[in-house]
């Protein structure tokens, strides 16, 4: 729809015009600490290039199949982008935290919408369920009134800005290069087709990578998982179990630390 | 779907979502009074019986309660305290409330409908929002999980100290009962074999032996983590009055504070019907409903009807349990999630997986029948050695003394020496 308005612009100019864009607006969005009305222009100004950063990459991006597909792809992963970052360019550790958590969910809406259900639910699960509600504990527990100058500020405003912007234009050239052209073992059917062709329900049949409607999902991913990559699994799996092992460890020493400092303290 | 409609899966999606949202708000609005009738019934007092029809005298043993209540709360003012973090303290409800309605898009209500040919359905019609979701149990996880943040930022964004510990301690117990929770919920779905909640359902009906008879200390583990969950009253700390004041939502008032409480009622809710479907066989009753695909609507009408009512039981159950148990106190609380459920959860997983392995070795050695009861007694052979375990290793949850840095020699040298 957009990519019709904007026949005459090469989607090569238009990602670069957008990385540029995204770029600045991050810049000017990043928390400085200066205060006052002059940073409140700077980050209005900053959101604005966001905005149109944007609606570069969106014009420059594939459209999806129907309209509604299109909506919900659009929505979810627009707030992916916007709540990753104001994560970044919030002054306030816990809003940060928070706008992160959004950012969580609208990852897991794309998933979702993508119909990669596993690890759409997983990583609500595992990301904004259990991690996050760990940082937002400490942050709390730590500073109730999140006023340390060091979690205020952006340390390398220019340089991260920058290089985030462009290892976004990267990540799209080549993600894009890559889609344009799908492989010859690799191409996405249309719904239309896979409606068309009668539903195999045998497991053990070959599919199609990323058709969105095969329904035992849960079951085909866990055979490849403990198939193909069974040695993979088996390690993080104990690499877990380590971890888990030595944290208990950690505690359990600081735990005879205060036990000797006790008769100490009463010594003295 | 062959319909004449393109629309026909959109429309029936919204149709369900419109009938769960208003079934649900209605029935926690009356479960309120229903627990409050049960607590006039244990304290031996009448309670609410008053209020019926408006403008007259018709009292129909107080059912216009609710309403009443409903109405009174919602036109209340809608204070927000000073020195709140306004955006904060105004997500928060809005937060828990959503994912706690957001969950039962994963739950089924009931088992089919089935074809309708004059609206176009011509297939069985299940009644679930998404039928498509292939992990509805995970689903239900992670927005239990999500509802977390509503007590945590509520407690936060008060900025008050009552409402703070509150939410700390309310968001500690649900970090810590999730663990027993997805533990119970894993034995169930490594025998179903799927993570989908109608599956697990008809899965029971096929056997006829529902999970809480097979898996009886998964049982136990999942019923205890999700009294947790859903924050009633032995684990109701939270919320201690003594305590806390009102807990995470103690600076909040009017219609905010109804969306806390009736997000909280509906845990309640989504904690029963988890118990039903995943243990208690969801609709099935034996020589009532039968176990395979729906054909007519008494069929259908009867599971439904069987549904609600292990539901209401397993409701009731909790309104009872409310009034007969004491609150505990925050170490024991963590004791029995870490001590006590984590490892007894644990020891169900690694029996049903064993059981699991092993069954077609099983019925091949001992023959169908003798295989079978060996895989069903064998669970409640390790239910009372758990039991058993667990009440002579397990630390002692009515000790009351403080646990001392010092022994009390040190006590009497410190004490000299000053």
């Amino acid at each position: 729809m957009i990519a019709i308005a904007l026949p005459s612009i090469a989607p090569g100019t238009l990602l670069a015009a957008a990385v540029t864009s995204a770029a600045a607006g991050l810049y000017l969005m990043l928390p400085r600490g200066q205060g006052g009305r002059r940073e409140r222009t700077a980050r209005w100004l900053g959101g604005l290039l966001g905005a149109v950063a944007l609606a570069g990459f969106i014009a420059a991006g594939r459209r999806l199949g129907s309209v509604g597909e299109e909506g919900v792809f659009l929505t979810v992963s627009l707030v992916a982008v916007v709540s990753a970052a104001a994560t970044i360019a919030s002054r306030s550790p816990v809003y940060a935290a928070i706008w992160f958590a959004l950012a969580l969910l609208g990852v897991a809406g794309v998933l979702l919408v993508l119909g990669a259900q596993f690890l759409g639910v997983a990583t609500i699960v595992v990301y904004a369920g259990a991690i996050l509600v760990m940082f937002l504990f400490v942050l709390m527990l730590a500073q109730p009134t999140g006023m340390a100058p060091y979690d205020r500020v952006s340390n390398e405003p220019l340089l991260s800005a920058v290089a985030g912007a462009v290892m976004l234009g990267v990540l799209s050239l080549s993600i894009g290069r890559l889609s344009s052209e799908p492989p010859a073992c690799c191409a996405v059917p249309s719904r239309a087709a896979a409606v068309a062709s009668p539903r195999v329900d045998d497991v053990d049949a070959p599919t199609t990578a990323g058709d969105p409607l095969v329904t035992d999902q849960v079951a085909r991913l866990g055979g490849e998982l403990f198939g193909r990559h069974l040695l993979a699994v088996e390690v993080a799996g104990v690499l877990l179990l380590v971890a888990l092992i030595g944290s208990i460890a950690v505690v359990a020493r600081a735990g005879d630390h205060s036990g000797e400092l006790a008769p100490r303290r009463a010594a003295r | 779907m062959s319909s004449f409609l393109p629309a026909l899966p959109t429309i029936v999606a919204l149709v369900k979502i419109g009938l769960l949202v208003g079934g649900l708000m209605t029935a926690a609005a009356y479960l309120v009074l229903v627990e409050r009738w049960m607590a006039a019934w244990v304290q031996d007092r009448k309670g609410p019986n008053r209020v019926g029809i408006p403008l007259t005298k018709v009292r129909l043993f107080g059912l216009g309660q609710p309403l009443a209540d409903g109405l009174k709360i919602i036109l209340k003012e809608d204070f927000t305290p000073k020195h709140v973090d306004k955006v904060l303290y105004t997500a928060a409800p809005l937060v828990i409330l959503a994912a706690s309605l957001a969950i039962f898009a994963a739950i089924p209500f009931g088992s089919s409908l089935p074809p309708i040919p004059a609206l176009g359905l011509t297939g069985e019609e299940p009644l679930l929002v998404a039928p498509g979701l292939d992990v509805g149990v995970l689903w239900v996880f992670a927005l239990s999980s999500i509802a977390v943040y509503g007590v945590l930022l509520g407690g936060w964004a008060s900025n008050n100290k009552y409402g703070f510990l509150g939410g700390l301690r309310s968001s500690a117990q649900l970090v810590a009962y999730e663990i027993p929770l997805g533990l119970g919920l894993l034995g169930v779905v490594l025998a179903a074999g799927s993570l989908k909640l109608d599956t697990i359902m008809n899965a029971q009906a096929d056997s006829g032996v529902w999970y809480a008879f097979a898996q009886p200390l998964g049982f136990i583990v999942f019923l205890v983590a999700s009294f947790a969950e859903a924050a009633r009253l032995p684990f109701d700390l939270p919320e201690a009055e003594q305590e806390l004041v009102g807990g995470y939502h103690t600076e909040y008032s009017g219609i905010k504070l109804l969306l806390f409480l009736v997000a909280e009622f509906l845990h309640m809710v989504t904690a029963a019907f988890l118990i039903v479907i995943m243990f208690l066989g969801g609709w099935h009753l034996w020589g009532v409903t039968g176990s395979g695909p729906v054909e007519t609507w008494v069929v259908a009408l009867v599971r439904f009807a069987v549904l609600s009512a292990k539901i209401l039981g397993v409701i009731l159950f909790f309104m009872l349990v409310r009034w007969s148990w004491p609150r505990f106190r925050f170490d024991q609380l963590m004791n029995l999630a870490w001590k006590v459920m984590l490892p007894l959860g644990l020891a169900n997983l690694v029996t049903v997986a064993t059981i699991e392995e092993f069954r077609p070795q099983l019925v091949a050695a001992l023959g169908d029948g003798m295989g079978r009861t060996v895989a069903l007694v064998a669970p409640w052979v390790v239910f009372f050695v758990g039991w058993i375990a667990a009440g002579l290793l397990t630390p002692s949850g009515t000790d009351n003394t403080p646990i001392l840095t010092h022994g009390p020699l040190d006590v009497e040298h410190e004490l000299a020496e000053t």
